[in-house]
Order: structure tokens, then C-alpha cells, then sequence
């Protein structure tokens, strides 16, 4: 397990060592400070509840970190090989199976650094800069929601948590199965973020296997305050379609990276 | 005599109907260069992919130290180093990262062993540049670094000397027959040129169209004193001199003003005394080596594949 540890560690050099890595770090972290303070400067009152400035931007800052991980998680398995380094990589002696999960936990352990990252430069900025008095999530998420909007606010990243993975998993496997960086990361996109904008559409259609589309899905927050993309879904149903389709993403990419001739 | 340690049976690869390579069976022992000859197309490279199990056999069976390759994957490519095509790293990552990451990989590899590596190659002065600075030849250099970094008992390059300055081909060469010599591991080169291996190995591999077709000892160095080789001599009267050998009792064939003697050393030495005591003048002799190139034309038929 200490050695299985090292592949990763050499993952994460990969990632990390790449200036890119700071950029998207640096965008994000760009972008949340300026929608602060703009609403510093609009906010001529100073009535601007913190907690909602929060929510507005953990949510747009989501989306931003699903499509850098996308990114890092279609670069990192199709970059080894467009560069042809796949080839060095795998004649040492280690299975492709643990090669191809020592690039995954690497991803998922980025797109979690991300996430911490964010969380935490977005609660303090956000404390430092507005009031924070009123916490109860019931005043500023919706009024059927019960609780303290910090409890709020955790179940909501956790749950958005599971949906970046299960994304990100998509792209990898994509990566993997086609090797090619730019077709997973425009296909994986324009799933994530060109069909999720028809979800509502999808999920009106009447028939019985649309139940089963994973875009209906993927977004477990709106269980949270009660209001389902599609009548009658519960959470339940929704973790069990996605887990039916993170099953076989992660089949398909270990599969084929398994058995693939290389001759990049 | 001892195990070889790269053992191919039968080793056939199928791409749909296209046969890729054809029942190759080959052994190479530890401590010799082995070089694997062939026109571009031949299966060079699909070979080598399927000694180091980046490709599957269509049937056959492939063993390294012992291990097959295909159902002892771990054990097997411990004993192996090498170079497939040319020597991608990470262009991001400098040289040493780059020596770093794969030394992680192998159980062993200390930091020590990583510059001794390093100034085995002559890269102390670059290491810690990133990798897209380098030159072909210092890449092909790192290459061979993350090659031999666990000390493996093969080391398969392909095409080592693409990108080589003359001075690099010639200390990669001393240092490969070194390697072979000294450590006792067996190197396998591919190559296409033909003037290259005669310098480099001890055997040579022929194969086209996937079918193994021969494989030749090269003599190195010197000729060896008491078996025959043809022999040029110049002179200037060819008739008579091809009398005196004939007294010699030695066949000669006229080549315009020369004559070509199957013979040894001793021979060389008595019909050139001859010769002199004839009065016929001696403007030179010369051993005619068939090359590399004209035996490798010669069995492939100087064949064309496009």
C-alpha cells in the first residue's frame, strides 16, 4: 500500500508541477473575490446577508471546478498518450489497473483540494466583508428549509461533491477510451453543461425510461430543499441511478485501458 | 548453458486479417548486444511492444528471466529497461523529476543511484532543466537513464542512435558493449542502420515482413588468424601472379588488375613473398569484409516494402 502510494504521489507531481494548475487556482479564487466585492461596493446599505453572497458563489464556483477537473481528469490519462509517455509508464512492474487508479484518486483528491480551497476563501471573505448574523437557513435559502444555513451549507458540498464525481468519472472515462484530451473534455462539457441546461425538459418527458437519464440526476441538491427535478424521484432513487451509471464508467475505463494494444 | 533471458516462441501478432508478425522464435542470452535488423515496416517495433507488454500476442508465448509476459506481467518486466520509439518524458518536469517519477515506480532506486545514473549519461549539467529545453540527443540520453536506472537484466532500446551526433552514437555504443561486457546484461537494439549494428553487436536478427529471416555473429575487432577470408591483392601482372598461386595451391579469381584469394593470414604473407621474388610489384592487399549492408540486401533480396 506504501508503494501504491508513491503512484499517486508521482500523479500529483503531474498535476501540480504544471503551471495550468495555479491558473485555474488563481481564476477561481479571482473570480469569487470580484463577485464580493463588487457586492461590497453595489451593497450601499449594508444589509447584504454574508451567508447569501455564499451560497450564490459556492454554486457558480462549482461549476467552475467541474470544468477544470474535467479538464485535469481528461488531460491527465489522454496527455500520456499524445505524448507517448503512456508507453514508460506502464512497462514497470504494476498492473494498468492500479496505473489507471492512481491517475483517478489523483483527480478526485484535486477536484477535493479545490473544493476545501473554495469553501474556505469564500465563508472567511464573505464573513470578513458582510454580515453574518443571520444564520438560519430558513431566511436565506428558502423558506422550507430548516436548520443553520452552516449545516445547510455542508450538505450542500457534499452533495455536489458526489455529482462532480460521478462527472468526472464520465470524463475520464471518455479520456480513457478515446485518448484523445480534446474530445473528452468538449464531450464531457457539453454533457455537463449544454444538456444539464435541458435537464428541465428531460425531466418533463412522459415516459417511463426517463426516469433512468442521468442528467436528471446528477444535481442530488435539489432533494435538499424538497423541490425534485422530476415528480415523485426521491434521493434514494436518484444515488442508486447514479451509482448503477459511476459503475459503468468506471467498468468501461478499466476495461479498455486493461486490455488496449499500446501503439501510441 | 544457461537460461536465456529473453525467450520468444512462436510469437505471431494478428491485426485483422494482416499478419504483423509471423512465428518468431528467438533467444538471447545475458551479456551479448543483440541487434534486430530489419527494413521500416518489418515489426521492429510491434515486437519489441509485445516484449515489454504494451501489446498483446495473438498467440505465442514471451519470457523474460523466466516469467512470461503475459501471466507473470510483474516479475517479468522487472528485468527490463527500456526505450520504445523515442524517448518521450514529461516535457513539463524537469530531467531529474522526470528520473524521480519513474524511480518511484521500482522498488531500490535511491537517490544515490539516480546521479550515478545521471553522470553515466553526461546530463550533471542540464538535470534540473525542464525536459522541453533539451535536445533530441540529451532526451535520448534521459531516455537511456530511466532505461538502466533499476539495473535491469535486458535492456531493450529501439533505434538508440536516432538523433545522435557522431560522438554520442560512438560513447553510446562503448557504453552499451560496456554495459553487455562488464554488468552481463543482455542489450537489444533495433535499428535500420546497417553500418551502425555491424559496429555495435555481437549477433544481429534479420527479419521482413514479421518473419524472422536470419540471425549472424559479427566478428569484432580482428581477423582471426587461421580461418580464410577473401583476399584482394594488387598487382601488376595478374596472369602470372594467378600462376604462383595456383603453385600455392589456391584458386584465384581476376578482378581487372586484381586478384581474390580465399585465404589466411600465413598464405598473405609466403604469396607476397612470392610475388616479390617473381618481380611482379604488390600495390597493395586488402581482406574483403562482405558488410553488414551487402548480407543484409543480400537476404532480404534488397527488397522494397512501399
Amino acid at each position: 500500500m506504501f508503494n501504491f502510494f508513491k503512484l499517486v504521489q508521482n500523479e500529483n507531481m503531474k498535476i501540480y508541477r504544471r503551471p495550468r494548475t495555479y491558473v485555474m487556482l488563481g481564476i477561481l479564487l479571482a473570480l469569487i473575490a470580484a463577485i464580493s466585492i463588487i457586492g461590497y461596493f453595489v451593497d450601499h446599505n449594508h444589509n447584504t446577508s454574508a451567508w447569501s453572497m455564499i451560497m450564490t458563489e459556492v454554486m457558480i464556483s462549482y461549476t467552475l471546478i467541474t470544468v477544470f477537473t474535467i479538464i485535469i481528469a481528461s488531460s491527465g490519462v489522454a496527455d500520456e498518450f499524445t505524448s507517448g509517455t503512456i508507453k514508460l509508464l506502464l512497462i514497470r512492474p504494476w498492473t494498468r489497473s492500479k496505473i489507471l487508479l492512481s491517475k483517478y484518486i489523483a483527480v478526485l483528491l484535486y477536484a477535493l483540494g479545490m473544493v476545501i480551497v473554495m469553501l474556505l476563501f469564500t465563508v472567511v471573505l464573505n464573513i470578513i466583508l458582510f454580515d453574518a448574523s443571520d444564520n438560519a437557513a430558513a431566511d436565506i435559502v428558502s423558506p422550507l428549509v430548516s436548520g443553520s444555513i452552516a449545516a445547510y451549507l455542508i450538505k450542500y458540498a457534499l452533495l455536489k461533491y458526489v455529482s462532480l464525481i460521478v462527472t468526472t468519472t464520465l470524463a475520464f472515462m471518455l479520456a480513457t477510451v478515446s485518448r484523445s484530451g480534446a474530445l473528452a473534455i468538449g464531450l464531457s462539457l457539453f454533457l455537463i453543461l449544454g444538456v444539464n441546461s435541458f435537464t428541465p425538459l428531460l425531466a418533463a418527458l412522459k415516459y417511463k425510461w426517463a426516469d433512468y437519464i442521468l442528467f436528471i440526476h446528477l444535481d442530488l441538491t435539489q432533494y435538499l430543499n424538497d423541490t425534485p427535478l422530476r415528480d415523485g424521484s426521491t434521493m434514494g432513487f436518484s444515488i442508486a441511478v447514479l451509482a448503477v451509471y459511476y459503475a459503468i464508467f468506471v467498468a468501461l475505463a478499466w476495461y479498455v485501458f486493461k486490455k488496449r494494444d499500446v501503439a501510441a | 548453458m544457461e537460461q536465456p533471458i529473453v525467450q520468444l516462441q512462436q510469437v505471431t501478432k494478428r491485426i485483422g486479417k494482416k499478419t504483423i508478425i509471423d512465428n518468431l522464435t528467438l533467444d538471447l542470452p545475458l551479456g551479448e548486444v543483440f541487434g534486430f535488423l530489419g527494413p521500416n515496416g518489418s515489426g521492429k517495433t510491434t515486437t519489441i511492444r509485445m516484449m515489454v507488454g504494451l501489446m498483446a500476442m495473438t498467440a505465442g508465448e514471451i519470457k523474460i528471466g523466466g516469467y512470461s509476459i503475459r501471466t507473470q506481467y510483474q516479475q517479468a518486466i522487472r528485468n527490463v529497461g527500456a526505450i520504445v520509439e523515442n524517448p518521450e518524458m514529461y516535457k513539463y518536469l524537469t530531467g531529474y523529476q522526470n528520473l524521480v517519477h519513474f524511480a518511484r515506480m521500482i522498488d531500490g532506486v535511491t537517490p544515490e543511484r539516480i546521479q550515478e545514473v545521471i553522470a553515466l549519461v553526461g546530463l550533471e549539467s542540464r538535470i534540473h532543466d525542464k525536459v522541453k529545453t533539451y535536445s533530441l540527443g540529451m532526451r535520448q540520453r534521459l531516455g537511456v537513464a530511466q532505461a538502466i536506472l533499476h539495473r535491469p537484466k535486458l535492456l531493450i532500446l529501439d533505434e538508440p542512435t536516432n538523433g545522435l551526433d557522431p560522438a554520442g552514437i560512438r560513447e553510446l555504443r562503448d557504453y552499451l558493449r560496456q554495459l553487455s561486457k562488464e554488468e552481463g546484461i543482455a542489450v537489444f537494439v533495433s535499428s535500420h542502420l546497417l553500418s551502425e549494428m555491424e559496429l555495435m553487436c555481437d549477433r544481429v536478427a534479420i527479419i521482413q515482413n514479421g518473419k524472422l529471416i536470419d540471425v549472424r555473429t559479427i566478428h569484432q575487432g580482428g581477423l582471426d588468424a587461421a580461418s580464410d577470408v577473401n583476399m584482394l591483392f594488387e598487382v601488376d601482372k595478374p596472369a602470372e601472379a594467378s600462376e604462383i598461386a595456383a603453385g600455392l595451391g589456391k584458386a584465384a579469381f581476376r578482378e581487372s588488375d586484381s586478384l581474390i584469394i580465399e585465404a589466411n593470414r600465413e598464405f598473405a604473407a609466403e604469396f607476397n613473398a612470392r610475388l616479390v621474388a617473381a618481380g611482379i610489384k604488390v600495390y597493395g592487399i586488402r581482406v574483403q569484409t562482405k558488410s553488414l549492408e551487402d548480407q543484409f540486401l543480400e537476404v532480404t533480396g534488397g527488397e522494397r516494402i512501399v
